[in-house]
């Protein structure tokens, strides 16, 4: 296993005294993917990148990057790993090129390869317009692209980005996207973390959701967002106004007396939430027809990544949800 | 209380727990004084020379303190807030300059006034005594050190004002007080019985800068400013009217700034010479010998070179080419210039009163300048978040404190290289000061080292470099120049073994005493000082290793 995946962990737990930061996260992410991190503040994301990134130990459990322990082999770790925290960490009076220098400098670049390094990692971030200002006169958006060329100084193959959208104006949100997309495009293997979701959602490959510590689902975006709805919305588009109430009636016949079915006599339409199966719903499409309603179309209203972060972190919130139960990227809940 | 900016800086800074730690340290320094020379055999002289030894040994303690917390309010209070983006805030509010300036000085004031109230139980002590004049003698030290607290205050919040950087504002600062304080009356000593008319006249209101020449006036001391040859009431008059200046002075420059204009400016365009135009370049080449153009196009990291060394000097505005040229130039003039007063003088001025000045003077570049180059070294990086960059390349602790380290060491050495024409000059003058001169200059290296070293560790401790730059400079202005106050109750207060017993932890006495400088020749301070600084090198070595091993290893 360890050569297919880039990231791994097992297990990981992190605990300060009393207070469990990190609680059992197993993940697993393939090269080239492009891994969104999510999760509420204080989830224990941050927590989870200081231990790949080898800044701190786990109490329990292990990480590894390229088969590479974090806690024990930190130091080669931070050859495999391109970091950028959620502060740009910058120096004063310091050119853009002397500082990705410095950084090379210290990854020990030879001097004969860094100059090309410097310029390919602004090339690659679209910032070789900047090389000769001062950092600490960049705009925000300016800085977020130096900061990942700083990553990209030493060719890491995993790159590990906190909330690299975050200020961005939607322009530099965009440049931003294509830039991680190309990352991945190169076989860079990332993980995102992000409460942009929208963002993050038109980017990643897979998604882990993370409360309290606790991973709540992980897998792939389709995945999350077909396993994590407990109640999908469900509108009844139909061709005669004049059908709304038998429809309504027809549903409400079939979900039970508590069904919530909202009649739009103006849309010529009926909604109704479940959490009964394809098939289920597949049963009540055919006895809309057969009461003889013409139904123009019968569709799940989709949801995004917004939609289902809430829903996990709500359910992580509810009593008896909190602990134990996590969507897993086989699909389902465990 | 009816502005909410006296009420937001005085409340901040009274529950921070600093505050209440520089008030326990200066009410403790302040009462140990007068414990230390309380008679124990229940007799008092009846002369009350007793007493006004007291008086003046409190008097200066009193006054070395404010100098040394005054500046650390006031420096960062601007500079922070423009830094945090606060201030930008307060000027978008209805508060026009005035009202945020005065709330400030308010605010400040309000800690003197609490550090001062904190003293007055030393100051009845002193009176108690008898032969203590209230009117005559405590009240005007405590009007003229409130006054010089306001003129520090407002002299900070204007540096303040001007900085970008809150190390380079504590730096500035310091260097203006310390300036104001001492340097001020160096013209006064040298025009005594040389000159006449309107240059001693000129030299006098010069010296009305600092605030010693009257508040030895009201001591009623002459000798180092000989303030007592000066006319009844000139000296404190003059301090007040220059004061009222300054104050004047600083406050309009401070309230001219305060406006949107201190970020009405455009982001830097990175103009780099390489890129410039012929005439240009040819230009820069000769007004800067190529070499120290600060807008050259810098070269790539040697291969050899510890990056974070390089780092540095890039960071740090002594650290680039032309400032370090500009400061070096400017002390191998007055060394030379100093060397030169001494060859051609009279008996009064030799060239040991000279050497002696040197020594000062360079003591002073070292403890000005080294905390504020080293005490932000590993606070700096840990407040600005980029020292778990640092810990996220291979770089070693060891590697990224030597690079600091010699960093700070370099800029330190080409300060002590830059005023070796001027011992040489020495030299040339009488060969026969040639042990001197060495010993001197071994002092000063080992105290550059010292204050490297234990800036440095100080810094290792802190998470903010404001709060490290000012324990730095408190921490080395206590050890240079708080031990110096048992030297000035030398005879009097106390005793030849306890004098030379409190000067062997003061590097710039044994520096002094190395010169054999005026009032510090008989005191056997080398080597002893020499090992106790090498003692301290080595904890401070100890310390700084220790605690950045600490912050480099994961959590």
């Amino acid at each position: 296993m360890n050569g297919e995946y880039v990231v791994q962990t097992e297990n990981l737990t992190k605990k300060y005294g009393e207070f469990t930061a990190l609680d059992g996260l197993t993940i697993q992410l393939e090269k080239g993917k492009i891994l969104g991190f999510i999760g509420p503040n204080g989830a224990g994301k941050t927590t989870t990148i200081k231990i790949l990134v080898g800044m701190a130990l786990p109490t329990a459990g292990w990480a590894k990057i390229s088969g590479i322990d974090c806690s024990t082999r930190s130091r080669e770790i931070k050859k495999l790993v391109g970091f950028m925290p959620d502060t740009f960490g910058g120096y004063d009076n310091m050119r853009v090129h002397e500082y990705l220098d410095f950084f090379g400098a210290a990854f020990a670049i030879p001097r004969a390869k860094r100059q090309k390094r410097v310029d390919e990692a602004l090339e690659t971030t679209g910032a070789t317009s900047m090389r000769d200002l001062f950092v600490e006169s960049l705009s925000h958006g300016m800085k977020q692209r130096v900061a990942i060329a700083r990553t990209l100084l030493h060719e890491p193959p995993v790159l590990i980005l906190d909330e690299p959208a975050n200020g961005l104006d939607p322009t530099a949100r965009v440049e931003m996207r294509h830039i991680l997309l190309n990352l991945a495009a190169m076989g860079k293997t990332l993980i995102v973390t992000s409460h942009i979701l929208p963002e993050l959602a038109r980017i990643c490959n897979m998604v882990a959701i993370i409360t309290g510590g606790k991973l709540r689902a992980f897998g792939t975006l389709d995945q999350i967002m077909h396993d994590v709805r407990e109640k999908r919305m469900i509108e009844v588009q139909l061709a005669t106004r004049e059908d709304v109430a038998k429809a309504a009636a027809t549903l409400t016949a079939m979900l039970g007396p508590q069904a919530q079915v909202q009649e739009s006599q103006a849309e010529g339409m009926v909604r109704f939430t479940t959490t009964q199966s394809d098939a289920a719903l597949a049963r009540m499409l055919v006895a809309l027809v057969d009461a003889k309603i013409a139904v123009a179309q019968f569709r799940d209203v989709p949801q995004n990544l917004e939609d289902a972060f809430l829903s996990v972190t709500q359910a992580a919130q509810t009593p008896g949800k909190a602990d134990g139960e996590k969507i897993t990227a086989g699909g389902g809940r465990a | 209380m009816n502005n909410p900016i006296i009420r937001r800086e005085l409340v901040g800074v009274l529950r921070n727990w600093r505050t209440a730690a520089a008030e326990i340290i200066f009410t403790m320094t302040l009462i140990g004084v007068v414990l230390l020379r309380w008679p124990t055999n229940a007799q008092v002289s009846l002369s009350g020379r007793q007493a006004q030894e007291m008086l003046r040994l409190f008097g200066y303690a009193f006054m070395t303190a404010m100098i040394l917390i005054v500046p650390a309010f006031s420096a960062v209070s601007m500079v922070r807030e423009k830094r945090a983006g606060t201030l930008a805030l307060i000027l978008n509010t209805p508060l026009s300059p005035w009202s945020i300036f005065s709330g400030k000085v308010a605010a400040i004031s309000g800690v003197i006034a609490l550090l001062m109230g904190l003293s007055v139980p030393a100051a009845a002590a002193c009176y108690a005594m008898g032969g203590v004049s209230l009117r005559g003698q405590i009240g005007p030290l405590y009007l003229l050190l409130a006054l010089a607290s306001l003129e520090y205050t407002v002299v900070g919040l204007y540096i303040s004002t001007r900085s970008n950087r809150i190390d380079a504002a504590l730096r500035s600062t310091y260097a203006t007080v310390f300036a104001l304080v001492t340097l001020a009356v160096i013209p006064q000593e040298f025009a005594q019985g040389r000159m006449t008319g309107l240059p001693a006249e000129v030299c006098q209101w010069l010296a009305a800068f600092s605030p010693l020449p009257a508040i030895l006036q009201v001591f009623g001391q002459s000798g180092v400013t000989h303030a007592g040859n000066m006319s009844a009431g000139s000296a404190v008059f003059r301090y007040v009217v220059v004061s009222i200046v300054v104050i004047l002075w600083g406050t309009r420059a401070t309230l001219q700034r305060l406006n949107s204009g201190l970020f009405d400016r455009p982001r830097s365009a990175g103009t780099i010479t390489d890129e410039s135009s012929g005439g240009v370049q040819a230009y820069r080449r000769v007004m800067y010998l190529w070499f120290f153009d600060p807008q050259r196009r810098s070269r790539l990291i040697g291969p050899l070179t510890n990056p974070v060394m390089v780092k540095e000097f890039r960071t740090s505005r002594f650290g680039r080419s032309h400032w370090m040229m500009r400061m070096i130039g400017a002390c191998l003039i007055v060394s030379l210039a100093l060397m030169l007063a001494a060859a051609r003088g009279s008996e009064v001025v030799n060239t040991r009163t000279m050497g002696a000045i040197l020594v000062i003077l360079q003591s002073a570049l070292i403890i000005i300048m080294t905390p504020g180059l080293a005490g932000g070294l590993i606070a700096g990086e840990i407040e600005s978040g980029s020292w778990q960059l640092l810990r996220m390349t291979p770089l070693s602790a060891r590697s990224i404190v030597l690079g600091k380290l010699l960093s700070v060491g370099r800029t330190l050495l080409l300060l002590l290289l830059a005023t070796l024409p001027g011992y040489a000059v020495m030299l040339v003058i009488d060969p026969n000061e040639k042990t001197q001169v060495v010993e001197a200059l071994v002092s000063l290296v080992i105290m550059a080292v010292f204050a490297l070293l234990a800036s440095a560790a100080i810094s290792s401790f802190s998470r903010r470099a404001a709060t490290a730059t000012a324990t730095a400079y408190g921490f080395l202005a206590v050890l240079c120049a708080g031990t110096l106050l048992a030297w000035l109750g030398r005879g009097s207060l106390f005793g030849f073994t306890l004098v030379d017993w409190i000067l062997r932890l003061n590097p710039v006495a044994a520096t002094l005493s190395a010169i054999h400088a005026p009032g510090f020749g008989h005191y056997g301070l080398i080597p002893r000082t020499w090992w106790i600084m090498a003692c301290g090198c080595g904890l401070a070595v100890v310390a700084l290793v220790l605690r950045t091993w600490r912050l480099t290893r994961p959590q």
